[in-house]
């Protein structure tokens, strides 16, 4: 069954598709958001972005370039999930981590190290919860200090202790760091691991600069965990089509990459828009924002809306209703996974490709 | 569809001809010159260059390592944009649309991608498929996987192998196998730090040599008709000329394909320690059985990303970043290493870079045998080729470029005492015939009858750059799509696979290979046929009986 609306009503999903392509065809610069959707659907999206002079965005866009602005400015060592999980016999815990099945996986599974340790040693700094031995489900977790906040000072004199400079209490004692960096040096292939989402940037750089101080000696490596809503697929297929990541603008006939500029907060306080399509296959998110310019709306089942979408169509929830192409934490890149409950409902990419096929012809190339 | 292109100078060494004349199309494919029938469509070829469309045996333009290099380096896009075309980073060619275009409008229609992760395939993939105009493939890395590894320190039999390789070319849809720095990512694991053909991966008990030799022996056998393609250890080191000799020694015959030679053809003499090994390298590889081949990678100066699946080389290469930042992957297998850097005409040591690729390209005698490469983007990108040709082709232009470079870097060279000039058939033959050959192209990098009617079509200017730079017509499968060097539509090319015989045992025991060392259903990481979105995303290249 499809459902679509247009201004609340009911309509056939022709109707809302006309609708919605009149929007885009009257804006001057339509914001592409929210862009949770598989990689079909952010392609098409990014076409769409691209023919229409639009901006593409992400809902996790801030996060994800905080991260990436790390490796853009400085060094990164990375693994994946599988190497993670198959070789690291300690683990470096950075901040509050959500509770995902990786994660639980990590810090509860025993390493499948083939030489040395059977068992992960896992340190945990600021958790903030207070329990994270209880998320990990071990006794065996090493915290070291608490408030996220401290985060910053103790990555800082964790450092220092790291390449063996004098440092001064933090909220941690000296000792408890000296010994924290006695155990990491003796770590065989170490991994530290943050949520991308609780750690701030300062945090991020300082860790993956320990990170590589750690490798003087010993084998370390950084795992941060990505949002959720194929936030990273996102990213990717933004980096092939446009060369950049999302935060990208092609009102100037080429992609423009400016997170500040292309923000789409920014742009909606602003009213430097006047449409926007708002994605979230995954989720049914609906857009943050309390005031907003006509929106076209593409979600999974039951968003709550603070606005009321111009145009709203339930698209189907990739891997669920259709097949999809998505980053996988598992295996930590693209895969192809099946419909595990197929429906006709529509997929965003088709949901767009109708709408841009609606469109009045402009000769522009299509991808 | 029938298509004449009339009177220009026809360059096909394959089917020997180097003359004025014409070539016919229908159909997406040459054909002979039909009798009493009138052409569709006639294009005047006549004072201009026809050969067949060029093939790129190693340049890296898609995949999880070319795109971190994208997402890493958002200055080369930007700053690419505000400059005029001829300005050094006007190249960046950054999207997998303009790499397409860019490749299109220079006149080269097959393009490989010799860096591919088998967990990564689907990936790399997807950005083949958003890349136009062009025909691709991918090389599937093995020699740093555990599984391999496993099968050797178990000395399971030959045949064992065979079926894992076949295995991964299917899952992976690749049309060949690489191996870089056997071994050496997986002892980095282990905390090694420098990696030779002899040394053993901690833990598995295996030499460098064996997984070559291994890896070699396998292709072979299952008669993938492109051999081994071998990224040797210890690359870009002083004195590592060693290592290249030993591993062509190591060939034993048998066919082997060294890549990008030039950053493995460095002596230890000199003030600095410093210097060519090319010519000894060369007298090598012009003495070593026909079936052993080679590319170059060949160094241009200017801003660019050294990206490479040596993640040992990278990771001690990381502190040398120009500008400074890099991501070092540990990956499933081989990981990658992403390292901006910027060759400079004043820097000893990238000047000696620079000579010593086109040394390799002068003095190994068999232009069928030495292949046309930059290891795009590592020795220089890959917009920077008609640069190159202009160089193969004129001393005078080399002389030129001699003069403005560090005395003392040439002084450790043999370049400037070189003579020889390319000729256009030798860049036919080494541009387009040799590499469908070595890729068992057989429809390929020739103009006969029944090729694949990929066409490139060239002004025959004095300035060979310029000449090469913007094909003045370039047809794929039959079809025009670049003139006078501007893009006219974009086509979807189809990525080339070989589809080796394998005992279908091997899929259940990698089915709970996955399950047991991952907890992953093997299924995640392949690419399924119908994933890309194009109307005939594959085609199948036999292999050997």
């Amino acid at each position: 069954m499809e459902r679509a609306w247009v201004a609340g009503e009911p309509v056939q999903l022709d109707a809302a598709i006309a609708e919605a392509a009149k929007l885009v065809a009257a804006s001057r610069q339509p914001l592409i958001a929210g862009l949770g959707a598989d990689v079909a659907g952010v392609r098409a999206a990014i076409s769409l972005a691209q023919r229409s002079g639009g901006v593409i965005d992400h809902m996790h866009a801030e996060s994800l370039l905080r991260n990436l602005d790390v490796a853009r400015s400085s060094g990164v060592m990375l693994t994946t999930p599988t190497e993670a999980e198959v070789h690291a016999d300690t683990l470096l815990v950075a901040g509050p981590v959500r509770q995902t099945t990786l994660f639980q996986q990590l810090v509860s599974g025993s390493s499948r190290r083939t030489t040395g340790a059977k068992v992960r040693r896992i340190f945990w700094l600021c958790p903030e919860s207070g329990t994270a031995t209880a998320v990990a489900g071990r006794d065996s977790v090493n915290v070291v200090g608490r408030a996220l906040r401290d985060l910053p000072a103790v990555l800082a004199a964790l450092r220092a202790c790291i390449v063996g400079r004098p440092i001064a209490k933090t909220a941690i004692s000296v000792r408890t760091l000296e010994q924290l960096s006695r155990d990491l040096k003796a770590s065989r292939f170490g991994v530290a691991i943050w949520t991308v989402a609780h750690v701030d940037a300062l945090a991020i750089e300082m860790l993956c600069g320990l990170v590589d101080d750690l490798n003087a000696k010993t084998r370390f490596s950084t795992l941060p965990l990505p949002p959720a809503d194929n936030a990273l697929g996102a990213l990717h297929a933004c980096g092939w089509m446009t060369g950049l990541p999302m935060r990208t603008g092609f009102g100037r006939g080429h992609a423009h990459h400016d997170p500040w500029l292309f923000d789409s907060r920014r742009l909606i306080g602003g009213g430097e828009t006047d449409c926007v399509i708002w994605i979230s296959a995954y989720h049914a998110e609906a857009p943050p924002w309390r005031e907003a310019p006509p929106t076209i709306a593409l979600t999974a089942d039951g968003a709550a809306f603070r606005v009321p979408p111009r145009v709203h169509i339930a698209v189907g929830v990739p891997a669920i209703d259709h097949p999809a192409i998505h980053y996988l934490p598992s295996t930590g890149t693209l895969s192809a996974v099946a419909a595990s409950q197929p429906s006709t409902r529509i997929s965003v990419a088709d949901a767009i490709s109708r709408i841009a096929a609606s469109l009045p012809d402009d000769g522009a190339r299509r991808c | 569809m029938l298509t004449l292109l009339a009177g220009g100078r026809v360059i096909d060494p394959v089917n020997g001809r180097d003359e004025a004349g014409d070539v016919w199309m229908r159909d997406g494919r040459i054909v002979d010159a039909p009798r009493e029938t009138r052409p569709d469509a006639t294009y005047d070829a006549t004072g201009k260059i026809v050969m067949a469309g060029a093939i790129d045996i190693h340049s890296h333009i898609a995949g999880w390592n070319v795109n971190t290099a994208r997402l890493l380096l958002p200055e080369y896009h930007r700053a690419a944009m505000a400059r005029p075309a001829t300005t050094p980073l006007s190249y960046a060619g950054w999207s997998t649309f303009e790499t397409g275009g860019r490749y299109a409008t220079m006149g080269f229609t097959t393009v490989v991608e010799p860096a591919v992760s088998p967990h990564y395939a689907l990936h790399a993939h997807l950005e083949l498929a958003d890349t136009p105009i062009i025909d691709k493939a991918t090389l599937a890395m093995l020699g740093n996987d555990d599984y391999l590894l496993s099968l050797l320190r178990a000395k399971e039999s030959e045949s064992a192998i065979e079926d894992y390789v076949a295995w991964v070319l299917e899952m992976s849809r690749s049309i060949g196998i690489k191996v870089v720095n056997p071994g050496g990512a997986a002892a980095f694991k282990e905390n090694v730090r420098a990696f030779s053909l002899d040394d053993v991966v901690p833990h598995y008990g295996i030499s460098s040599r064996q997984i070559v030799k291994a890896l070699q022996r396998a292709v072979n056998k299952l008669g993938v008709p492109h051999p081994l393609h071998v990224h040797c250890n210890n690359l870009g080191l002083a004195g590592n000329v060693e290592t290249a000799l030993e591993t062509i020694e190591a060939a034993e015959g048998l066919p082997l394909h060294l890549a990008h030679l030039q950053f493995y053809s460095y002596g230890s003499d000199g003030e600095r320690g410093f210097s060519s090994a090319a010519a000894r390298l060369a007298e090598a590889v012009n003495a070593a059985a026909a079936a052993v081949t080679v590319d170059v990678g060949q160094v241009m100066f200017g801003p660019t990303v050294t990206s490479s699946a040596d993640v040992l080389r990278q990771f001690n290469a990381r502190h040398r970043a120009r500008p400074k930042k890099w991501l070092i992957l540990d990956g499933d297998a081989n990981g990658a290493g992403i390292v901006p850097y910027e060759y400079r005409r004043s820097d000893f040591y990238n000047a000696v870079q620079w000579a010593v690729g086109l040394e390799l390209f002068l003095l190994i005698d068999d232009p069928e045998r030495v292949f046309f490469t930059t290891d795009h983007p590592n020795g220089a990108p890959f917009t920077s080729y008609p640069e190159i040709f202009a160089l193969l082709m004129s001393r005078d232009l080399r002389a030129k470029w001699i003069a403005d470079l560090p005395s003392a870097a040439m002084a450790v060279t043999t370049l400037p005492s070189i003579r020889r000039e390319y000729t256009l058939p030798e860049i036919a033959v080494m541009t387009r015939a040799a590499p469908a050959r070595l890729f068992g192209l057989t429809d390929r990098g020739h103009l006969g009858a029944g090729a694949v009617a990929d066409v490139a079509v060239y002004e025959d200017d004095a300035d060979r750059a310029k000449m090469f730079r913007a094909a003045a017509l370039v047809f794929k499968d039959g079809e025009l799509v670049v003139r006078d060097g501007g893009v006219l539509r974009h086509t979807w090319g189809r990525a080339l696979t070989v589809a080796p015989q394998r005992d279908r045992a091997v899929d259940r025991r990698m089915k709970d290979y996955y399950e047991e060392r991952y907890g992953l259903a093997d299924d995640l990481f392949k690419v399924p046929a119908d994933a890309l979105g194009r109307p005939e995303p594959f085609e199948v290249v036999p292999c050997r009986p």
